[in-house]
Parts: structure tokens; C-alpha cells; sequence
């Protein structure tokens, strides 16, 4: 049959008004696997969050299909790897809504990849759930789309403002950071909020991550009168130099700050584990042994569950469980609205109040998608890491 | 506090020091400036930490093998990134198959090594962190024992004086019978052993750590350009003062404003001297 103009007109409004009538989709979307897009940075010098995240993403994957799955559908995990690179996530982001057509996505877990495709999510009003921390990346109006399962910038500010100040009771502080642009956003956002909240900042200043000694700067701040130093670094070099300098100047001062003072990498490169003490980082209370030396029940009920079946020695317990929770909702939406349509998932999330996830209860409104609860935000002992978390720093009841 | 400055600064100008004599040798026998000196540099550093920390040997041999490494390494920037621009340095290639090696051994460190910084090992354990810990004067003894083995070296052997000749007219030499090629090789095995001994006795203070090659190829360049091109004395005093001036003004203005300080002293001093505070003006024929 020759292709002439009339046919091939009459083809295309048929095949777009087949497309718009939205009968063919549906029929078999809603039969089908349920499609859940994961990224991360799975190789590469960022790697190590996401081979966390993997880890609970694959077991809660597995948990969910060996019992049947949701209404009688498996859950279908499309993984892509972006190794840290907000370029390759974004070509990940494309493939994934375009091509792979899948129902909502989980991650990516980096900030700066987010940053670069959220607003493509949001375009493509593809449901999103992440765990970055950057404030920017959670804005109900410009990304209806989008929801936050870990605490914000600002509730680890907050969180780290309140040891200080309440459970310390200290009001002479030294904000610093790393010259990267997270430490100084970090330190910059630090300051205004030790200010709103009338404490006597003696110092604030960010620091090269390669200064081979910070002696000079930690001298400045004990000159300034600090009593307490908070940190926004992510940089194990520097935190373990300032941690190996504080010791070497004699000066006992408590140290709180970003969760990286807490990792393995840090202890391995003080001069002494004895420099690692009274350190004190962002962590959660689900992911913080108590003086018992036992995590909440609902966590220690996990651990005990997963122990030999899910490496939790070498990664951070929190990585673990906040993916879990992430497919878990995904799975809670499809179960309770019966669809895998972008509204339904939506809707569903905006709805949710007090949700009990492994890393936490999380509540969302169309006003608010920061799900993390502010009050599970918590302060740990840096060097008291054990199968991925953190002993409460003291203070806490 | 002043005692701090002193030590730390005197430290890390040490360490510039040291790789702007690794820039001096091999531009001394190529005119070449070799972007791979600072990452010989961090190489003695992460060869230091992996010799003797993760595969448990002693000191002493771990010391060797990284010198040996260091020259290798070396040899192959003369052979790979040195010799095949020889013949057209007037259209300066060398800066791109320099810094292509030298970004090879980079991201090769990075992912066969670490990303993130590595413990180098207590060398004789004296200290505690104080200003008289060894990691501030190692480096200083290290630099002290390469400035005299050089001079040692250039003044009172036969060897010396052939890697002066053909430093001075490699034309004149080669026809007094000179191996210039060889000669060459053995000035950047020679280059490639001070930056390992920069990196090693410097390992406590840097850490192992890929990321300090750049930071050293950055830095080392400093007293290389305030001392004068070809002048290991300028550079010791230019390292030596960028390391002093730099810790200075961390204290004084703090981690980011320091580095502009510094950049605003040496704007200053090229701008006020550009052959170099020690160099010497050459005439050239027009």
C-alpha cells in the first residue's frame, strides 16, 4: 500500500488519538512490574553511600517478591550507575523516564546530582525520592514531585546548634569549614543560625582541605575564646588533621559537626585514638545505641533479622535502612492506591503521617516534603562506630 | 604559637623546595618543565605508606624500593613525555605530554590506591605532635642532605660536571663526547629520586594521598619562579619563604585568604624581578 500524505496524516491523529485517550497504557501498566528507577554513584571515589543504599535496595527488593510482591506485582529495580558524575545522572534521568518508562525513582543519593535532575523529574512529574541534603532540592511548588527521606541541611544546623547550645550549654563557638562549596555554604548557614539564636560566634573561616597543618587556625580560635568548635567538613584529611592538631596544641575542646567526623577513614589517619574522643557528629536516634548498648527496638530488630545476609561492618547502618524505607513506601503507594500512575504516587506521599520506616517516621503534606522528623536528628560519638552506627553522645536521655 | 608557625612553615617550604630542585634538574637537562614533579612528589608519600604499611616491610627497604620507583618513574617521563618533544620545544609540547603523564599518574593512584588519604607510617617516632615532632623536620633534614649531596655532586664529581656541561650547551657537549642521552635519563632518574624523598619525608605531614601531586606541581612551581629557573639555591630560599609566608598567613588571615595572600606576594616578586629573585637576565641573539 503506497504512503501517501492523507494516509500518513490519518495515521499520526490516530495514533496520537489512541496515545491521548489513555486506554492502551494503563491496561497494561497496571499489570506489569512495578518499575522503580534507582541511581547512585555505585563505582568511583563517592562510591561508598551508594553500595550502602544498593545493599538495602536489593534486600527489601528481594523481601517484597519472595511474598508475592504488591497485588500480585513484582517490584523491578532499574539501576543505573552515575559514579558521583551529575552529567551521567542526568543522561541516567532521561533514560530512565523515556526509555525504561519506570513508575517513580529512588535517588540519586548525591546533592550535586540531584540538584541537576530534580527539575527534569519535576518536568516529567516522575515521582521522586531521595535522601540528599541540600535545601534547595525540596520545594513543594517547583517540585511537587519530589520528597525528601533524610534530614535537610538545615535540620542537621539544627540539630548540631541545639547540642551545643542546650545539651553542652556552651555559647562561645568556632564554625568552620572546608573551602569547598558545601563547607562554605555549610559554615554560611551555620553562622546565621548560632546568631538567630544568640550565641557569641568567636570565630568562623573555612579551610584549604589540603593544608598540611591547621596548628595556625585552631591556635586563632582558642585565641578568639572558643569552647566548642563546629565543623562542616567533609574532608577526612582535614577532620583527622584537626583532630591530631588539637591534641598536639593540649587542647581538650569538644568538636561537633558534619557526619563525616564519624567515618572509618578519619579514625585510620589520627595519630591516636585517644585524639578521636569528646567528637560528636550528626546521627539519628534509629541509628544510635543507647547506654544499653542497644539500638531502638525497631531498629535492633532489623539488624538482628539481616545479621549474615546484609554487610552492615563497612557501611553506615542509615544507608542501609533509609532505602528501604524509600522502596517500602513506593510499594505502600501501589498497595493502597492500586495504581503506578505519577498522581496516584503523589497523592499517596502527600498523605502520609507518621509513617514507621526502620530510619524513621516519616510525615509529608502538600507543603512539606522534608519527611525526616527534626526531634530523630541526633548527635553521636564520632569514634563509636559498631555493624554502622553510633553510640548517643552524651546528654541525650 | 610563633613556634608553630616556624616549624610547620619551615616544613612545607622544605617540601616546595625540594620540588622545585626535581622542576630545576629535569628542565636543567632538557629545558623541558615536567609537570610530573609534584607527582613523584605525592608518589614517594603513597609508595612510602604502601611499602611499609601495607605490606609490612621495613623502613629502611621501603625507603629504597620508593627511591627506586620514584627514579623509574622518572626515566619514563624522559623516555614517554620528554624525548619525543624534544626536537620542537619552540612549540612547547612538552606541556601537553607532561601533563598527560602526569594525569595518568594521577587517576592510576586514585583508583589502584585510594581516594581519600592514607596513613604513612611513624618513621622514628619522635614527637608528639609539638613543634619538635619529626614530621616538621624531616623534611628540612631531607632537604638539607639533597642541597648538599647536589652540591657534593656538581662540584667535586666528574659525573656532576658532565650533567652541568650539557646543562650549560647540550650541543657542545655531545661534540666533546658527552652522552647526552644518557645523561639525561640519569638526571631525571636523579629528579625523580629528590621528589621521592620529598614525598617520603614529607609522608607524615601530607598523608598518602593522590590528591597532593597537583597541590605540589602548583606550589613547588612558586620557588622555581621566585628563585630563577636552573637555580636550586633560589629555590630553597624561595621554598623555604613561600612555606614560612604561607603558614604565616594562615594564622593571620585564615585558610583561603592565605592562598591569595600568597599569590599577591608572588604577583608581587615576578613583577619586581621577573627572572626570578636570583636569576640572571641572559642576552639573546635577535
Amino acid at each position: 500500500m503506497p504512503l501517501t500524505r492523507r494516509r500518513f496524516a490519518a495515521g499520526t491523529a490516530g495514533t496520537f488519538s489512541l496515545a491521548a485517550s489513555g486506554l492502551a497504557r494503563p491496561a497494561i501498566a497496571q499489570s506489569g512490574p512495578i518499575l522503580i528507577g534507582w541511581m547512585g554513584a555505585l563505582t568511583g571515589p563517592l562510591a561508598a553511600p551508594s553500595i550502602g543504599f544498593e545493599r538495602g535496595t536489593k534486600w527489601v527488593v528481594e523481601q517484597i517478591n519472595s511474598t508475592g510482591g504488591i497485588k500480585g506485582r513484582q517490584i523491578e529495580i532499574v539501576a543505573r550507575d552515575t559514579q558521583g558524575d551529575p552529567t551521567k545522572a542526568v543522561n541516567a534521568t532521561q533514560e530512565l523516564i523515556a526509555r525504561q518508562k519506570v513508575h517513580a525513582i529512588w535517588g540519586p543519593p548525591n546533592s550535586g546530582e540531584s540538584l541537576a535532575t530534580t527539575p527534569i523529574m519535576a518536568r516529567a512529574k516522575m515521582p521522586n525520592l531521595h535522601p540528599c541534603v541540600v535545601n534547595s532540592l525540596i520545594d513543594p511548588e517547583k517540585y511537587p514531585n519530589a520528597f525528601r527521606l533524610a534530614p535537610s541541611n538545615v535540620q542537621w544546623d539544627d540539630a548540631v546548634r541545639n547540642y551545643c547550645l542546650n545539651v553542652l550549654k556552651i555559647k562561645e563557638v568556632a564554625i568552620f569549614g572546608d573551602s569547598t562549596g558545601y563547607g562554605t555554604s555549610a559554615v554560611k548557614d551555620s553562622v546565621a543560625g548560632f546568631t538567630k539564636d544568640n550565641a557569641k560566634i568567636v570565630y568562623n573561616g573555612v579551610i584549604d582541605p589540603n593544608q598540611s597543618d591547621v596548628t595556625p587556625d585552631l591556635l586563632r580560635m582558642r585565641d578568639a575564646g572558643a569552647k566548642v568548635l563546629v565543623c562542616w567538613s567533609v574532608t577526612t584529611g582535614l577532620n583527622s588533621r584537626i583532630l591530631n592538631a588539637r591534641a598536639a596544641i593540649g587542647w581538650d575542646v569538644p568538636i561537633v559537626g558534619h557526619p563525616a567526623l564519624g567515618t572509618g577513614e578519619v579514625g585510620k589517619l589520627v595519630d591516636k585514638p585517644a585524639n578521636w574522643a569528646n567528637v560528636y557528629m550528626v546521627g539519628y536516634r534509629s541509628c544510635s545505641f543507647g547506654p544499653d548498648g542497644r539500638l531502638p527496638a525497631r531498629s535492633q530488630e532489623f539488624v538482628d533479622r539481616v545479621k549474615g545476609k546484609i554487610e552492615l561492618g563497612d557501611t553506615v547502618l542509615w544507608w542501609v535502612t533509609v532505602a528501604i524505607d524509600a522502596i517500602d513506601l513506593i510499594g505502600k503507594s501501589v498497595a493502597a492506591t492500586g495504581s503506578t500512575e505519577s498522581d496516584a504516587f503523589i497523592g499517596y506521599l502527600n498523605a502520609v503521617n507518621r509513617y514507621p520506616g526502620l530510619f524513621g517516621d516519616y510525615s509529608f503534606s502538600p507543603q512539606q516534603h522534608n519527611g525526616f522528623p527534626t526531634e530523630e536528628v541526633v548527635m553521636s560519638a564520632a569514634n563509636s562506630q559498631r555493624d554502622g552506627a553510633y553510640a548517643l553522645a552524651p546528654g541525650y536521655a | 604559637m610563633l613556634a608553630s608557625i616556624i616549624a610547620s612553615g619551615l616544613a612545607i617550604g622544605a617540601v616546595y623546595a625540594l620540588i622545585g630542585i626535581v622542576y630545576n634538574t629535569m628542565f636543567s637537562a632538557s629545558r623541558v618543565m615536567s609537570f610530573t614533579a609534584g607527582q613523584v612528589g605525592m608518589l614517594g608519600g603513597v609508595l612510602g605508606s604502601l611499602f611499609i604499611l601495607r605490606l609490612g616491610l621495613p623502613t629502611i627497604v621501603g625507603f629504597v624500593l620508593t627511591l627506586v620507583v620514584a627514579a623509574a618513574v622518572g626515566v619514563i617521563t624522559e623516555v614517554i613525555a620528554v624525548r619525543p618533544v624534544l626536537s620542537k620545544l619552540d612549540q612547547h609540547l612538552y606541556v601537553l605530554s607532561t601533563l598527560a603523564l602526569a594525569l595518568m599518574i594521577q587517576q592510576v593512584t586514585a583508583i589502584e590506591w585510594s581516594t581519600e588519604p592514607q596513613p604513612f607510617p611513624r618513621l622514628l617516632g619522635i614527637g608528639n605532635g609539638d613543634p619538635l615532632d619529626e614530621k616538621f623536620w624531616l623534611p628540612v633534614v631531607a632537604c638539607a642532605v639533597v642541597i648538599i649531596g647536589l652540591e657534593f655532586l656538581y662540584r667535586h664529581t666528574l659525573v656532576g660536571r658532565a650533567f652541568l656541561a650539557i646543562a650549560e650547551d647540550n650541543f657542545a657537549a655531545r661534540a666533546l663526547g658527552l652522552p647526552e642521552r644518557n645523561l639525561r635519563m640519569a638526571s631525571f632518574a636523579m629528579a625523580g629520586m629528590i621528589g621521592g624523598i620529598a614525598g617520603f619525608s614529607s609522608g607524615e605531614l601530607l598523608l598518602a594521598f593522590f590528591a597532593n601531586g597537583a597541590m605540589l606541581n602548583f606550589y613547588g612551581f612558586v620557588p622555581v619562579a621566585l628563585g630563577g629557573l636552573g637555580n636550586n639555591r633560589g629555590a630553597i630560599i624561595g621554598g623555604l619563604a613561600l612555606g614560612l609566608f604561607q603558614q604565616a598567613a594562615n594564622f593571620v588571615f585564615g585558610g583561603v585568604f592565605a592562598s591569595v595572600a600568597v599569590f599577591i606576594v608572588f604577583i608581587v616578586a615576578l613583577l619586581a624581578a621577573p627572572q626570578g629573585l636570583f636569576g640572571t637576565t641572559t642576552a639573546r641573539r635577535v
